[in-house]
């Protein structure tokens, strides 16, 4: 069986962590972001590391777990990991619901960080 | 009120381009598209014009509609716009469908130009 490509090993790498720090200890996460990094969550941009953590820790549930759908991840042109994410998310007592997320991943100093990361729920999909 | 930043008015308009092209006629979505290209399309990729062009004309409907729920749009390090799309689509007399869409957007020769897309339909998120 052919080794998986090298942009697909770095993005799912970086999407498990990413999942699995975020649903344990997401003050963990401090180490993707730098000050070059965006976020945008449900539609408001965040910039720069303080101001990204600062989002991600304050978001307003105890417990949160992410379950993975499907996963799709791209070499760019000028050498990132693009990744785009489809999955479920459960938090505290709240319904299950759908979100997406996209990523897109440098490499600074032989580590992958983030530089560009957007997450919406899907609140208005009605797939089956 | 003041103006969208640059990067918006690019994706969005891209965005806007792109679906209004592929609702009225598929094929000329060619423009923005090159050899450096990728395409991943339900989860199977398509390297380069020839091969993204040949998979968006073959898609087995007749007409199809795209109908935008959000989008959201950043720039990258390396002066790319990276977009996230979520919206619905009905082909021909087939039930609506979610949907989730990211593009990788770059200029070249003063044009912007669509390096990295990645499609999926929301068959598995049961949000609300």
């Amino acid at each position: 069986m052919a080794s998986k490509l090298v942009w697909e090993q770095i993005g799912a790498g970086f999407v498990q962590h990413y999942y699995q720090q975020f649903d344990s200890d997401r003050t963990k996460l401090a180490d993707l972001y730098t000050d070059a990094s965006c976020l945008t969550w449900e539609g408001v941009g965040f910039q720069g590391h303080k101001a990204i953590m600062e989002k991600i820790t304050s978001l307003p549930f105890q417990s949160i777990q992410h379950s993975i759908t499907a996963q799709d991840h791209q070499p760019t042109p000028d050498s990132c990991v693009m990744s785009m994410v489809m999955g479920q998310l459960k938090a505290d007592t709240d319904q299950v619901m759908g979100f997406q997320q996209t990523f897109l991943l440098k490499n600074v100093d032989n580590k992958w960080i983030c530089t560009n990361d957007m997450f919406r729920l899907a609140l208005h999909n009605f797939g089956a």
